[in-house]
């Protein structure tokens, strides 16, 4: 692999690489506002000018530049090498740049810095960017200079509504255009667009049209500033408040990989956002994804039920065995759930095939929606391959209901409340039922349907593993403390074998991703290492 | 007899020693009565002096004639010291002049507090407000002055000059831990030290003719 020398150290490229690109991937950053590895270059910010340095047979490109003289109380001509963008340069075999090292480079990026905080407003205090701002950021690396202009500065538009749910604020806007790049190029909705010049620059959104769609979300997300704020977000939290946990996006079986934003003191979500996978879903997320953290508190079953009566946890496993004696294991019908990790999947079957010894398998979850070629999957399940892979002979939702009627199953245990059936009806067939037990963490028909409800966690509360549509196994992080009496729906599926008389061997969450991972097919796994990216 | 001075005039320093003479053994002094007498009659010089200035309303004040020889206690809570100038009392939330908060819930105050006694719930101002997208506001603003250590730190990290704790009231004691949460109403319907609600940084709003410089209306 062809390398060239940064600040003195080997950084391999590979062909057409550029040298904030190659720079990047071995994990140095050279500062940058308009530079995003996703989108096509701009090099308008100019923040990540670098130094070439001259090889020994060529002289440095200089240029005459006005240096102020305080001395002299004068301007006076020097000339300075003609610094490079390095998020445009292309990284030549055995070239020698200069970034952290040059003084050329520290005083062009402390002038950049200067520019473009001429006309800020800096009203850090009621910026929802506050914490995460790359103008804070590089001001405290590389700029650290006080206020030289004493006008007042250029005013311009606030609080500009771009649609549904962007708001934008044309003064702190630096004018990196990755907003309008990432409409151009990932979400082929052409819609912003940039007018006026200089002082008076801003973005704006193409006559007649608003910020629709299903990406809006990321034009906020690759905003290195304040200027584009979500109005979910907005007003809500400080940055500086949050925890971050990686978690991987529920929404769709697409398993977009994601950093899940909470506050612990009020054990609450705020944010959902994209972390970075080459292999799943690049930089990006769509809008429902971004939002579907506030499933997390929405529609919660917190506590155990008894015909729909909240009861303790020990009435309600009283109250399974008692349904479940006497119980011939041929008509016990075990229902997976694609909205739940492996885990909990596994230890469902654990329970109907080792325990019990039932092996009529049903798959619930959501029903299939919206889809399109960029990130967002058919299917509204995060887990469906992970269910598949461990039980291949599941039958559909559709099947059960058939069954049920057909009184071929009396008895059921499904793991999740959502089912391909519209959320308020319930399903006239489950009223046939003697007894029906659910382990759910939201609301849904099958929660309403069954004679006892035990509360689970939802991915956020306990940590899990999705198998995506890709079959590439991922892991999402606990982040949330469980609610009420919420636990891990593989503990309470434990609860439920011990009280039906059964020794569950499973007790920790290390011994399930153990069996799991000689369980599981190899091919639906990857390697940590493009998981952990 | 010279007796023993407990308390000399002059205070002991190397160059001037003092010798500290020892009371003799003398049956006046051994018997303590003398003494006794001396003590109470002392105590009641005190008594009748301060019964008679309180009955005249001639009292010293304790506070600027501390060196007087008289009084050194005073009647709390009906007499109080003046705290100094720069004393940190309880907080207070100034207003501006349409009485609307100053406090723009920009959550500096909570996040420099070390004791996190602070509370804030940012909001939106309403459809049609002015100030609407521009700022925010605080729903709640919640102080817990039992966990405040009065510290002053609130005040120095706020950008808006919207928290005080310039009331020159200390913390009032209560007969329950609830009634030391204070509220965004309460706080605000402290007044300063001298009694009003007027401040010498008042606030300069877009388009009022003291704003400085150019603004959204008036441009160059």
């Amino acid at each position: 692999m062809p390398t060239f020398k940064l600040d003195g150290k080997e950084i391999p490229f590979e062909t057409g690489d550029t040298i904030i690109a190659a720079a990047a991937r071995v994990g140095i950053e050279i500062p940058h506002y308009c530079w995003h590895p996703g989108l096509s270059i701009a090099a308008n910010c100019r923040m990540c000018l670098i130094e070439v340095m001259p090889s020994a047979t060529q002289r440095s490109p200089l240029l005459d530049i006005l240096e102020w003289d305080a001395t002299l109380q004068d301007y006076r001509t020097v000339r300075k090498p003609k610094l490079q963008p390095a998020c445009q340069m292309a990284a030549t075999e055995g070239a020698e740049i200069q970034s952290n090292a040059s003084e050329n480079v520290a005083v062009a990026r402390k002038a950049v810095q200067e520019f473009l905080l001429l006309n800020h407003p800096v009203d850090c205090p009621i910026c929802d960017q506050s914490g995460e701002c790359k103008l804070q950021d590089y001001w405290l690396e590389y700029g650290r200079f006080k206020k030289r202009m004493g006008d007042e500065p250029v005013h311009k538009p606030k609080a500009v509504v771009f649609g549904p749910t962007i708001v934008y604020d044309a003064e702190r806007c630096v004018m990196c255009t990755r907003c309008i790049r990432f409409m151009d190029e990932v979400a082929h909705d052409p819609v912003l667009e940039m007018r006026e010049r200089g002082n008076h620059n801003e973005i704006c959104v193409a006559d007649g049209h608003a910020l629709t769609g299903h990406y809006t979300f990321m034009t906020e997300h690759v905003c290195p500033v304040g200027a584009l704020t979500t109005k979910d977000f907005r007003f809500k939290a400080r940055v500086w408040f949050l925890r971050t946990a990686k978690s991987i996006c529920q929404g769709c079986a697409t398993g977009c990989n994601s950093y899940l934003d909470y506050d612990p003191r009020y054990n609450r979500a705020y944010r959902h956002r994209p972390r970075d996978n080459e292999q799943v879903n690049k930089y990006w997320m769509c809008d429902e994804g971004m939002l579907s953290y506030r499933r997390i508190h929405e529609d919660r079953v917190s506590e155990p039920r008894l015909q729909g009566k909240t009861v303790s946890a020990s009435a309600a496993l009283q109250a399974i065995k008692q349904a479940f004696a006497g119980v011939s294991p041929n008509s016990v019908a075990v229902v997976f759930s694609a909205q739940h990790s492996l885990e909990d999947n596994w230890a469902l079957r654990e329970l109907a095939k080792t325990l019990l010894g039932t092996t009529s398998f049903y798959v619930s979850g959501l029903p299939d929606g919206y889809e399109d070629k960029i990130l967002i999957h058919r299917d509204k399940n995060p887990n469906r391959e992970g269910v598949a892979a461990l039980a291949r002979d599941a039958k559909s939702f559709a099947d059960l209901v058939t069954d049920i009627r057909a009184g071929r199953a009396t008895h059921v245990i499904a793991l999740g409340g959502e089912a391909p059936l519209d959320h308020h009806d319930g399903e006239p067939a489950f009223e046939k039922l003697q007894a029906m037990v659910t382990i759910a963490a939201h609301d849904g028909p099958l929660t309403r349907a069954a004679t006892v409800v035990l509360p689970a966690t939802t991915w956020a509360e306990a940590s899990g593993t999705y198998v995506n549509a890709k079959g590439i196994r991922q892991v999402a992080d606990k982040a949330l403390e469980p609610i009420g009496g919420a636990a891990p729906a593989w503990t309470q599926i434990a609860h439920v074998a011990r009280s039906l008389g059964l020794n569950p061997q499973w007790g920790e969450l290390k011994q399930i991703r153990t069996r799991l991972s000689s369980e599981v097919p190899a091919q639906t796994a990857t390697s940590s290492t493009q998981t952990e990216s | 007899m010279t007796q023993a001075a407990a308390f000399p005039k002059k205070r002991a320093t190397p160059f001037t020693p003092v010798v500290v003479k020892h009371a003799e053994r003398s049956l006046s002094n051994q018997s303590y009565i003398p003494e006794i007498i001396r003590g109470v009659g002392e105590s009641m010089r005190h008594f009748f002096r301060n019964t008679k200035e309180m009955w005249k309303n001639d009292r010293p004040d304790p506070v600027t004639q501390r060196l007087d020889k008289g009084i050194t206690t005073i009647s709390y809570p009906e007499q109080k010291r003046p705290y100094p100038e720069r004393f940190r009392g309880l907080h207070r939330l100034m207003a501006r002049d349409d009485g609307s908060p100053r406090c723009v819930a920009c959550l500096c105050c909570s996040t420099a507090c070390p004791a996190q006694c602070i509370f804030i719930e940012a909001g939106e101002y309403p459809e049609g407000d002015k100030r609407r997208g521009y700022e925010r506001f605080p729903v709640r603003f919640v102080i817990d002055e039992l966990r405040c250590i009065f510290c002053g730190f609130c005040v120095e990290a706020c950008p808006c000059d919207a928290i005080r704790m310039d009331t020159g009231v200390h913390a009032t004691p209560y007969d329950s831990r609830d009634q030391f949460i204070y509220d965004k109403g309460l706080l605000m319907s402290f007044a300063g030290r001298d009694g009003s609600h007027k401040t010498e940084n008042p606030r300069h709003e877009p388009g009022e003719k003291t704003h400085p410089g150019i603004d959204r209306e008036r441009s160059h």
